[in-house]
Parts: C-alpha cells; structure tokens; sequence
C-alpha cells in the first residue's frame, strides 16, 4: 500500500535492498563488473576465431583491433570530457607519439615492447603536464586550443624528424613479445584485449575512487567542489595527464600491432573522430566508449562502404561520424548506450503497468 | 644594412597581408563567440567549403571573381543561417561544451561534404588582380593585388567596428556579448542578433578564404592554418573585446613570417606557438583580456 502511494506521487521506483540475493555469492560474482569485464572481454577474445571459421577476413580484424585501441584512448578522453567536462582536440598528436616513440625503442633500439610503451607513456604524460598546466588556469576553451596546438606542432615534428620517426616514409615496427614469445597478428589482437580489459577496470576504479568523486562535485558544482576542499586545477590537470597517458598507451599499441606509422594519420580528423566516439558512444560510460569506437571506427569500413550509390562517397565516413555527434547532442545526449537501457524499458513497459495494478487491487 | 632593412620591411608588408587574414577570420570567430557563447571550431571549414564555390564557379565554370563571390556569400549566408537556425538554436539545452562538441562535428560534416560536392582535385583560386604590377616602398616591393587584399581587409574592419560602436544595431550585438539575458529583458532580440553574428562572420570567413586561396589551391585543408592562427589570436588578444583578437592577429601574422625568415623556415611556426602557450603562463587572460571573475 505505501509502495503504491509513492508511485502515485511520482516516486518511480523505492528499490529494497535484496537480502537473499545479496547473500547469493553467485549472484555476486554475476553482478560483480570487474567480472563483468572480464567476461567482455573474453568474448571479444574469440573474434580472432572468427577469422578461421571463415566468417570474417584478415581486413576485419585489423579494423576491429584498430577500434579496440581507438576505445582506449577514447576512455581517456571521456575522463576528461566525461568527467571534468573538458575538451582535447590533442588526442591524435598523443596517440601518435606514443607509436613514434615505441616503434623507434623497440625497432632502432632493440627494446622490449613493455618497456618502450611505458617510457611513451611517461614522455606523453610529462608533455601533457605541462600543456595542462599552462592552459588550465583559464578555462576550458583554452586547453582545447591549446592541445590544438599541441598536436600541430607533435604532427610537424612527426613529418621533419625522420631521423626517429621516418618522416614521409612512415615508420615501420614489428609484433611485440610476450615472454620471448613473438606474437602472431592474432596473438597481438588477444593482447589488444587483455589491455583493453584492464583499462576500463581502471578507469571504473578511477572513478569510484576520491578522484571521480572529485570529479562529480565539479560536474555538479564548481564552487561547491571548491568550498569542500577540492582543487580544481589538480582534478582538472590530472584528468588532463591521464587522458593523454591513455592515448600514449593507444599509440604503442596501434604501432606493433598495424606495424608501421605515417604522419598522416595523426590529424586532427583522428582527434575529432575519438570525440565522436565518446559523444556518441555515452559521456561516463565505459561500456558506451567500446560501443562508440565501434560505431565510428567499425561501421564506415564494414557496413557504409557496401551500400549501393552512396558507399562510392569518399567522405562518407566523416559526414556519418559528424552527423552522429550533432544529432546525438542535440536529441540523445546520453548516447548510444542508453538504446539498450531505453530498449529495455520500453520492452517490461506493460509487466511493469500490470504490476502496479496489481498492486493497487491488493 | 639597408639590403637588410628593405628585407624587413618586404617582410612586414607581407606580414600585413597574412596578418588581415588571420584578422578576419579571429573577428568571426569572437563575434560569433560573444553574442552565442560558442566556440566556433568550424568557422574554418565552412570558409573552406565557401571558398571552394567561389573556386568552382571561376576555375570550372570560368565566371569571373565578381560573380562567383556574390555567389560564394550566399552560400556562406545560407550555410550559417542553417547552422544557427536549425542546429545550434535547437540545441537549447546543450551545455558550452555540447555546443563547442557540436561544431567540431560540423567539421567533420563539412569535411566529407567537400569532395562529395566540389570533387577531390584542388581548384586555383584566381588572383584579384592577375598581372597587376608592384608597389615600391623603400625598397620593398607589395603586389598590388596583396595591397588590394591589406586594404579590403582593413576597410571590412573598420566598417564593422563604425557599425559596432556607432549604430543601434552595434549596440545590440554589445549588449547580447556582455549579458544575453539581461539583453533580451531590455528588449534586444538576441536571436537575430545571434543569427546576423553567425551570418557576418560566414562572409568574414569566405572574404579571408578567397583572399588566402590563391597563395596555395583551394582544397579541404585549405583554411586549417588560418584557423588555428585566429584561434590564437583570439587567445592572445583576449576573448573579452572585439578588437583584442584582431591585434592579436597581426602579431601572430608578423610574428610567424619574421620567425619564418630569420629563425627557421621549417620551424618558425613551430617556434612561435611554443612561445605563445609561454606567453599563457605570463598573462593566462591575453594581452587586452581582463581577469574574468565568476560570481556565484
């Protein structure tokens, strides 16, 4: 009876703690989303089989493995967009530092892969320290124009420094090793994965923890935040180095697993399409991103370009993309993960209805 | 010595030309800025996709410049009339940064409509005065067609800032910049305000379009280094006045062509957006930029 006078007061839903359930260790570990995760990415393990079932071709696995690290770096992204609300137009110029920077320690200086992509990573988060410290105490908009920048002058020093990056000619790189075990492209896929896997553990950890607490006090209220002890700058600069240590992380992995790198790859359209992935895919969701690099990296090459007439348009995946990010911030700010909680409200629409009668009769 | 000195004056003339460029496309992107709080990222790309009409009617249809720019107007005006009616006004409840997320996507709309409309080949722009002869000054020498953009350049300017400061509609638009709000309870129509920045400065763009075109062929990356200077104009003037950016633009202009001949012409670019994120560390707010206090 009381449930069904909140309902009537607008009240949605009162959820009971579910002691029995609760105290299922089944239900636990199923409800558990660190192995929820892991079980994701298990099943993106298999997509590699699909290849010698026949169903899919070497070419799809590279676009597929290509939207996997794209989705890391777009995690990174969606912290600092997702999160503290900020926007970097400077992802591409990172992610392709870190290739640079992997593929001439593994290649020139015969370093191991883990090695190599963690002094990337490090090189790449020192330099978007710095970036993020300078253009941070204004506002926002400043540090868009200034990764801007940044990742201008990170794509010049590609093009002319080709004693370490190849210049024109492009960079070439190899499998990495796991265990002095040289991985086949289906290995690294694997290993896409595994990365891929642990990266949104940490970022979930990331934002359970104090720093996406302190995050959600500023999204909520800046002054707020500020008045309970949160520095903004801190927040905002940590944000910052973590996005760009995730595309960092990206860029070693795009380069031994494509096994080579071309300035002309880290434009600004890669920036403006790793947004698009994180305003399509859903701001602060981690399943949302995956979703999101799928959409932007996966359906242009395997779906859009098939279509009869318009699949000949040569820009036809960056009107799809563009398109995408206006229609999904002007009507489903969301994003495109919210289809599948929608989907599912709409589908229990009449148990719920029914259920409510229920009650009210009794 | 004085061989050095018409170099550097050669220079600065140059300068000039690349500076008004930088100018007026930093001009539409803070106007468009002041009056509907969006950074517009795709100010570059529409000129881009303005221009390239302009280019295709005189390179492809062999109209003269005249025409194909009266043209290449309405083409800018319809593209910002678009923009601003049916996407940004629509996107009320988008946040600054959903609106700044929605030009960027505009980017990419433009970018692949481009080669669809205009086709992939690079189109020459036409000079506005093809033979025209030279302009001595002291030993340094300006064509007359850059001369004829310098003083297009300026005049647009200086007309907009007769119109900004002198009449009732300058006032408006000052009003909807410093508070949209309070603007529209004094009786301001902040939307045709909003609509006629977008408008100005698609023609701002498609002016510094044509006039940067025939340097290099008109293609989709045409107008990026454009608009990554005029966004630093605007950081460096400042994004509270009008004319801060515009200072800000032949600075950059000046800066980059003497960084260009004297320091490294491979790097002069490079060089001077390093120095200008270490000119955000002296003064975050720019060179005319007032300290911006948020109330609660």
């Amino acid at each position: 009876m009381k449930n069904f006078e909140l309902t009537k007061l607008g009240v949605q839903s009162v959820q009971q703690p579910d002691l029995v359930k609760a105290s299922n260790p089944l239900y636990r570990f199923y409800k558990n989303a660190n192995v929820r995760f892991i079980f994701f990415g298990a099943l993106l393990c298999l997509i590699p089989y699909l290849k010698d079932l026949g169903i899919l071709n070497s070419g799809m696995i590279i676009t597929l493995g290509g939207a996997i690290i794209y989705a890391i770096a777009a995690l990174g992204l969606n912290l600092l967009l997702g999160y503290a609300g900020l926007v970097s137009l400077g992802v591409a110029g990172f992610i392709g530092l870190g290739a640079y920077v992997t593929a001439y320690f593994t290649n020139d200086l015969s370093i191991t892969f883990w090695i190599a992509a963690l002094s990337s990573i490090i090189l790449a988060t020192l330099i978007g320290l710095l970036v993020g410290l300078v253009s941070l105490r204004v506002s926002g908009l400043y540090l868009a124009i200034s990764t801007l920048c940044v990742s201008e002058i990170l794509l010049k020093t590609f093009e002319s420094f080709d004693m370490i990056t190849g210049g024109m000619t492009g960079k070439r790189a190899s499998y990495p090793t796991f265990f002095a075990a040289a991985l086949t492209r289906e290995g690294t896929f694997i290993l896409l994965v595994i990365l891929l896997v642990l990266m949104m553990m940490l970022t979930r950890n990331l934002i359970k923890g104090s720093f996406g607490r302190a995050l959600h006090a500023m999204r909520g209220s800046e002054v707020a935040a500020q008045a309970m002890g949160v520095n903004l700058l801190k927040y905002r600069l940590l944000a910052f180095a973590l996005s760009t240590a995730y595309a960092a992380l990206a860029g070693a992995l795009y380069v031994v697993f494509i096994r080579s790198a071309y300035p002309t790859t880290w434009t600004i359209t890669l920036s403006l399409n790793i947004l698009a992935v994180v305003v399509i895919g859903g701001f602060r969701s981690i399943y949302g991103t995956v979703l999101g690099s799928l959409i932007v990296f996966v359906v242009p090459d395997l779906l859009l370009k098939k279509l009869p007439v318009i699949g000949e348009i040569p820009g036809l995946a960056y009107i799809f993309s563009g398109v995408m990010i206006v229609i999904v911030i002007m009507f489903y700010p969301a994003g495109l993960i919210k289809l599948f909680s929608d989907a599912r409200d709409l589908a229990l629409r009449p148990f719920s209805r029914k259920n409510k009668e229920r009650k009210a009769v009794s | 010595m004085n061989g050095g000195l018409s170099t550097f004056l050669q220079i600065l003339l140059r300068s000039l030309e690349t500076g008004g460029v930088y100018a007026l496309a930093a001009l539409a992107i803070i106007i468009v800025l002041r009056t509907s709080s969006v950074a517009h990222f795709a100010q570059g790309t529409m000129s881009m996709f303005s221009t390239y009409v302009v280019a295709t009617l005189c390179a492809k249809r062999g109209w003269p410049l005249l025409q194909s720019l009266c043209v290449g107007v309405l083409a800018a005006v319809a593209m910002a009339f678009f923009v601003d009616f049916f996407i940004i006004r629509r996107a009320k409840k988008a946040t600054a940064v959903g609106k700044e997320i929605i030009t960027l996507g505009l980017i990419m709309v433009f970018l692949g409509l481009a080669p669809m409309v205009f086709g992939v080949d690079p189109l020459l722009m036409p000079k506005a005065i093809p033979r025209g002869g030279d302009f001595k000054f002291l030993g340094a020498s300006l064509s007359h067609n850059a001369l004829l953009n310098i003083s297009i350049g300026l005049l647009f300017m200086s007309l907009l800032f007769f119109i900004l400061q002198k009449t009732k509609i300058g006032l408006a638009v000052r009003v909807t910049a410093s508070n949209e709000p309070i603007a529209r309870l004094m009786g301001v129509s902040t939307r045709n305000i909003t609509l006629l920045a977008w408008i100005v400065a698609g023609i701002l763009g498609l002016l510094s379009g044509v006039m940067i075109a025939p340097a290099t062929t008109v293609s989709t990356v045409l107008m990026n280094p454009v608009q990554l200077n005029a966004l630093f104009a605007c950081v460096l003037g400042g994004f509270q006045t009008f004319y801060g950016p515009v200072v800000g633009a032949y600075i950059i202009g000046i800066g980059r062509n003497l960084l260009m001949y004297y320091v490294s012409s491979e790097w002069g670019e490079q060089i001077l957006y390093v120095l200008l994120l270490a000119f955000l560390l002296i003064r975050p707010n720019g060179l005319i930029g007032r300290r911006f206090v948020k109330k609660v």
